[in-house]
């Protein structure tokens, strides 16, 4: 009875210490954007309304400050009801923030309790708050566009696997630089248009959505993307889109006075689109065609390897493999020797279908 | 002396004469006292109308005594045994006997020649005012026999004679109740009964101290180990099958004269969600549907509290996609989640309860009624959302395929201190609500039998018909847990022999 009595003053005693976040009482953001414009930081959230249907136009709100601690807290200075970012889909940087640097924002991100680990972070050619301007307009009219773009890209073409976490897990690792979805206006509309480059937290440089195809099948198991291809047979040119069906990349590091790694990728390719001249079920014009894609595809990839390296960036995490195969492994003197380390890819491509045929 | 009568405990000290006992029961207008003379012999009969059948005491009784007395010279009680065809006479000389029997619808002959002993002669109407059709409504089944349970005993004692032929079947007779007498029958398998048990379940039935036993439910929370539990300690069935299974089992049928309903037990968790159609369906569909119950028990039970918890606290876990139907359904509600559910919930608990007081045609249009016209109603003044209409209706169709009744109530309740704890606490107040109906049921002991098992504690070997509902061919053996004295039911052997016509 006596314990009966203490449970029950428990139970009602600290109802009064409960923090009740009731959903449709709370300004749930989406997406929010950061730009730093002429010395002030600029926040911009995204959110939606249900008044009316499940479906509604999206608002936006946006504040200034002097720095980017206090721009949740100014927004709600703004808003009716309590702003919660626990339904945060997408974190947009403008790239005059990005090239200042997201430190700040990535550590406070980290430690948010709140924010799952699949948000999507990006970064905006221009201003963030323009192209979350445009989402907003009746055109898209969805809150969510931007993430679901980031996540329809990663799931079914060239966009390799990003969120918060891997983001985190590059940022924080040694030995591997992160990158982000990089986004463009193009009149009305935003476009997806390569990756952004990180160095040490600040923006560096970008790749187009070509090679970044080469970058998701670099970094990991894949099962999709698309890439063309120029290919020749006796003076007649032309292209070939090879969708990839499953490719695999296995890395080797040969050590020694002069140390080298080889990358073995291996897909598994079907020929979606080719010449009417290219006869493809035909054996020979079949060995003529894989040779030239295996040639090409390593040309490609060196080149974007290159380019990483003149950068001094990372972005395939070399650094952080070599370490593993290396007893002392020592950040600054690895990337002492990054930029003339070789790397050998070694592309085998296997044509698994052509389409229907006779 | 009956052969019950190491039963009556306490024997009244001032023992009557039968003339009192006679004046007593004068009193009531239904004890009917009939003096004749049939060649010289002086005779009395004693009996409650109300009791017996006139058409047996008159064939049986009376005719035969006019044809057959005038052939006696000397007339002793004990000259009845061989004059009335009435397999139970009993002479007695006890007014206690006497007073007991009168009850129990025997008519008492006296002669005025012989007074000091006195025969009584059964001819209860046991059929009166009994209901004769005994299908098990309240239990259905689509395949399987649907024969039940009826008030009547003798009948019940039957039916469970009918099925397991076998002479170790044994029935042991009990009275308990200080007023009704009731007729007590614990039924059990000689051989295959674990004798610790039984032995509880004996002593347990002599303990009871009531007065009117009006149906086994009131003996099952006698009985019960913790009487404070919402959970019923034993599965109380009205489906003769159930109970046939239960003592081929190795456990111990409880029936009482009155009600049709029979308790099995020592029962665990797992009974009460167990259909006979289980064992009569394929064991695939069988196992599936097994676990389609469970899952319902577990949504009807998980499904508005989690609704709270979600919505008061927990918003960032929401599918986004879901999101916006949500926050839309619940924008124009006035209340907090908790209490919008609260009055939804015991919304439906009125219906159910409203339904099941009205007589059944009334009943039906109550439920469209109600649950139409009241959740649209509801929904379109914004008192609740229209997810939570849909969430807190399917809680309670889930609720339904529990098999046993009482099963089906305790789901009902505990369904209500979970969505406190929720709204307290939220997900955090869920899992502690849970933790403490888990350590609620692993304390939960049935006949001394734990009550979680094969869970808890763990037997491997007896999952074989728990949460699925395993082949016949590895049913064969007993549920050790009920600690029977031979283990096997069958050859399993035998049982899987398939005999091709080659062979």
């Amino acid at each position: 009875m006596k314990r009966a009595f203490y449970l029950l003053l428990l139970i009602f005693g600290l109802v009064g210490c409960k923090s009740s976040r009731i959903v449709d009482q709370v300004q749930i953001i989406h997406a929010m954007g950061y730009d730093w414009k002429n010395g002030t930081y600029t926040g911009t959230a995204i959110y939606p309304t249900f008044k009316q249907g499940p479906m509604t136009k999206p608002d936006i709100l946006t504040t200034e400050s002097s720095t980017t601690y206090d721009l949740i807290p100014r927004l709600s200075s703004k808003s009716a009801l309590p702003i919660e970012e626990g339904q945060m889909r997408l974190v947009l940087f403008g790239k005059s923030f990005a090239k200042k640097g997201i430190t700040e924002i990535v550590h406070s991100l980290a430690r948010n309790n709140k924010v799952g680990s699949h948000l999507q972070l990006a970064v905006a050619k221009g201003d963030a708050e323009e192209l979350l301007r445009i989402t907003a307009k009746t055109t898209l009219s969805d809150t969510l566009y931007l993430s679901n773009l980031v996540e329809q890209n990663i799931r079914e073409m060239n966009l390799p696997n990003t969120n918060l976490h891997i983001f985190l897990y590059n940022y924080f690792g040694k030995g591997r630089d992160p990158f982000l979805p990089y986004f463009e206006k193009k009149g009305n509309f935003v476009k997806l248009e390569g990756l952004a480059l990180f160095k040490d937290g600040h923006y560096v440089g970008r790749i187009d959505l070509r090679q970044s195809f080469l970058v998701k099948i670099l970094l990991d198991e894949t099962k999709n993307g698309v890439y063309q291809l120029p290919i020749s047979k006796e003076k007649q040119k032309g292209r070939v889109l090879l969708e990839n069906l499953y490719a695999t990349s296995k890395y080797s590091l040969k050590k020694g006075k002069k140390p080298a790694i080889d990358i073995r990728i291996h897909i598994h390719a079907s020929i979606r689109d080719y010449p009417i001249w290219l006869d493809l079920p035909n054996k020979e014009s079949f060995a003529l065609i894989r040779h030239q894609m295996e040639k090409q595809l390593n040309k490609d990839i060196s080149k974007l390897i290159r380019q990483f390296q003149t950068k001094e960036i990372d972005p395939l995490g070399i650094g952080d493999f070599v370490r593993s195969y290396t007893r002392h492994w020592n950040e600054k003197s690895f990337y002492k020797q990054y930029k003339k380390l070789t790397i050998r890819p070694h592309v085998k491509v296997d044509i698994v279908q052509t389409g229907i045929g006779e | 002396m009956s052969i019950f009568s190491f039963f009556f405990k306490r024997k009244p000290n001032n023992s009557k004469t039968l003339a009192q006992l006679l004046q007593e029961l004068k009193r009531s207008s239904d004890f009917a006292a009939v003096e004749f003379q049939i060649s010289g012999h002086d005779f009395s009969i004693f009996y409650f109308d109300s009791l017996i059948d006139p058409k047996l005491l008159q064939q049986q009784v009376l005719c035969h005594l006019q044809r057959d007395v005038p052939n006696f010279t000397t007339l002793s009680v004990r000259d009845f045994q061989r004059i009335i065809p009435v397999q139970r006479i009993e002479i007695t000389s006890d007014v206690q006997t006497v007073e007991t029997k009168l009850l129990k619808g025997f008519a008492l002959i006296c002669l005025k020649r012989d007074d000091r002993n006195w025969a009584l002669i059964n001819v209860a109407s046991e059929n009166l005012g009994l209901r004769q059709n005994n299908d098990s409504e309240n239990e259905f089944s689509v395949v399987g026999p649907k024969v039940g349970f009826v008030e009547n005993i003798g009948t019940n004692l039957h039916l469970l004679r009918r099925q397991i032929n076998t002479t170790n079947l044994v029935f042991r007779e009990l009275t308990i109740g200080t007023m009704s007498k009731t007729k007590v029958v614990i039924a059990y398998i000689d051989g295959i009964i674990d004798e610790q048990t039984l032995e509880t379940v004996i002593q347990r039935v002599k303990d009871i101290e009531f007065d009117i036993v009006f149906d086994t439910s009131l003996l099952d929370q006698l009985l019960s180990d913790n009487s404070s539990s919402p959970f019923p300690s034993f599965v109380s069935t009205e489906r003769v099958d159930r109970v046939v299974y239960a003592l081929v089992g190795g456990q111990v049928a409880i029936l009482a004269d009155g009600s049709p309903y029979v308790i099995t037990g020592p029962s665990t968790l797992f009974d009460f969600f167990t259909s006979p159609e289980d064992y009569y369906l394929p064991w695939v569909l069988g196992s599936f549907f097994r676990l389609i119950r469970m899952f319902g028990v577990m949504f009807s039970i998980l499904a508005s509290p989690i609704y709270v918890a979600v919505l008061t606290y927990h918003y960032e876990m929401i599918p986004k996609d879901l999101l916006g139907p949500i926050i839309f359904s619940r924008s124009n509600v006035p209340f907090p989640p908790t209490l919008e559910v609260l009055f939804l919930e015991i919304t439906i608990e009125l219906l159910r309860e409203a339904g099941a007081r009205l007589p059944t045609k009334v009943a039906q249009t109550l439920g469209i009624v109600g649950g139409i016209v009241i959740g649209q109603a509801s929904v379109e003044a914004a008192l609740t959302s229209n997810i939570l209409l849909i969430i807190v209706s399917l809680a309670a169709l889930a609720s339904f395929t529990t098999p046993i009744f009482k099963m089906s109530n305790t789901i009902r309740f505990i369904r209500f201190p979970i969505i406190l704890f929720a709204s307290f606490w939220g997900g955090v107040g869920i899992a502690f609500a849970i933790c403490l109906l888990l350590i609620h049921l692993g304390r939960l002991k049935s006949f001394g039998n734990p009550y979680l098992v094969p869970l808890y504690p763990l037997r491997v070997k007896d999952f074989a018909d728990s949460f699925i509902r395993s082949s016949y061919r590895f049913t064969a053996k007993r549920p050790s847990y009920l600690r029977p004295q031979t283990f096997w039911r069958y050859d399993p052997n035998k049982a899987k022999q398939k005999k091709d016509i080659d062979e």
